[in-house]
């Protein structure tokens, strides 16, 4: 009896100790995929005129949605939730404009980039700010917890001028800052100037950062692994139907920038 | 469910920042306790009068400092009074936006104060030959804040957790600085139960000293 009782136990433990957590398999059988998204972020991901979620992000979510056959929860999300909504199993997955840095990496899973950016600035008009060597002795602001700010800081630490910096929680505070004059430079991304600097008539386009490109990846558990693989193959269906192109084209205009890393195999 | 693993190094390695980020949390939580306590004396007086332009100056400021939601005020502060070109820094904006609430809430703590020591008080200190600044400094001062101590207590630790909100408008305090480390290395959940302790140590070695204090010069 007890040795019946040792080996049932025995077994329960192995089995569910082999159950690992399977983010595919649980958003199937719950029918439901939430989604997270930035939603300060014109025109990757914003409010339309209907205050509902709109932009490249959030189509790209339904995209996925519609792919796994389930219904979507979009979750809105400030920058410095990305990680955390991940590794609390709030969400998902998040396309969020999240750069892979390997730093990240070490907390969260990311699949192939899925979308190319640059650093830019967006400036008050009356800042003087024509050139990335205008910004010295000038305010800048950036969203908290962002890569812009981590390299900002870095350059602002070797111009002895990070008391300038100023961090903000949105990049909807950012871009008000700037409008205001509160800071005389924000840094965003290539995508948002546009649709921002036509909105303020007091900002103006910037100048580019220096840092290097900006690859961004779709964000999940990082110990699952075949999640993460749905994720990439996901991310390659999307270019090759077109749909890419397509919703780039859409909201932010143009040629899609092409995904590939020169020399390099991802 | 919950397959986090935790890793403290990167808290320990800044955690000298961080407590430098808790002094700076302590100091701008003090002053605008002291500024709130100043103004919320005035506040007090004025609400006293039970009339005129004074009376309703200081109603209207404690009616909205009290009403409304502090991270409003600091917005107010920010962004509000940034649209018709007056820009504070994120330094000023949490030191207006914590002084505005707290003198306020302490205005009416204040007035309570006043008016729990009986009126006869004020007439025999005035029989007695003291000027109405004499009365006031050396018998009613003193008493109201016997009474409200510990109210006032209460709301320094509210000060100081409220400071908080001073990462939204960019400010380091000890919050902002941790969301800030937070955001660099991802150890989000290790960096905010560390400055969680530090808030509890920091409020329970404020109520300890309080404790000290009130032992020392509020003995019946």
């Amino acid at each position: 009896m007890i040795k019946k009782l040792i080996s049932t136990i025995a077994i329960s433990v192995f089995v569910t100790s082999g159950v690992i957590a399977d983010t595919l398999d649980d958003v199937i059988d719950r029918g439901k995929l939430r989604c997270g998204v930035v939603l300060d972020f014109p025109p990757i991901g914003y409010r339309d005129a209907n205050n509902k979620p709109a932009g490249f992000d959030v189509e790209y979510c339904k995209d996925m949605a519609a792919a796994l056959e389930v219904e979507l929860e979009l979750l809105e999300l400030t920058w410095a939730d990305r990680l955390p909504v991940i590794v609390t199993g709030r969400a998902d997955v998040v396309f969020g404009a999240t750069s892979d840095s390997l730093a990240r990496a070490k907390t969260v899973g990311f699949s192939i980039p899925y979308a190319i950016y640059y650093a830019q600035g967006i400036v008050n008009s009356k800042s003087g700010i024509k050139s990335f060597n205008d910004i010295r002795g000038k305010r800048v602001a950036a969203a908290v917890g962002t890569v812009p700010e981590q390299e900002w800081l870095k350059i602002a630490k070797e111009w002895g001028e990070e008391n300038l910096y100023q961090g903000y929680q949105s990049e909807n505070e950012v871009f008000l800052a700037v409008a205001q004059g509160k800071a005389d430079i924000g840094i965003t991304t290539n995508t948002a100037v546009k649709p921002i600097s036509d909105q303020y008539d007091t900002v103006d386009p910037g100048p580019r950062m220096p840092w290097t490109t900006d690859y961004t990846s779709v964000v999940g558990k990082r110990q699952d692994i075949s999640w993460l693989n749905y994720l990439n193959l996901f991310v390659t269906h999307q270019v090759r139907s077109g749909r890419y192109q397509e919703l780039w084209g859409k909201f932010v205009g143009g040629e899609a920038p092409e995904l590939r890393i020169p020399n390099v195999m991802y | 469910m919950f397959d986090y693993n935790f890793h403290w190094r990167p808290v320990f390695k800044s955690l000298p920042d961080l407590l430098e980020a808790s002094l700076t949390t302590l100091q701008v939580a003090s002053l605008a306790m002291l500024l709130g306590i100043l103004i919320g004396l005035f506040l007090a007086f004025c609400r006293l009068r039970n009339d005129g332009p004074l009376y309703w100056l200081a109603t209207t400021w404690i009616e909205l400092a009290r009403n409304t939601p502090a991270l409003f005020q600091l917005f107010f502060f920010g962004f509000g009074l940034g649209a018709l070109g007056i820009h504070f820094s994120p330094y000023m904006i949490v030191l207006a936006g914590l002084t505005f609430n707290t003198a306020g809430y302490l205005g009416e703590n204040f007035r309570g104060g006043f008016q729990a020591i009986p009126d006869t008080q004020l007439k025999a200190a005035r029989s007695l030959g003291m000027t109405m600044w004499q009365a006031y400094t050396r018998i009613l001062i003193p008493q109201v804040f016997r009474i409200i101590y510990y109210p006032m207590t209460n709301q320094f630790v509210w000060v100081v957790l409220m400071s908080s909100l001073g990462m939204l408008v960019g400010y380091r305090e000890l919050t902002g600085e941790t969301q800030f480390f937070a955001s660099k290395t991802y150890r989000i959940f290790e960096y905010f139960a560390v400055t969680a302790i530090i808030y509890y140590v920091m409020v329970k070695v404020i109520l300890g000293l309080s404790k000290v204090f009130a032992s020392r010069y509020f003995r019946y």
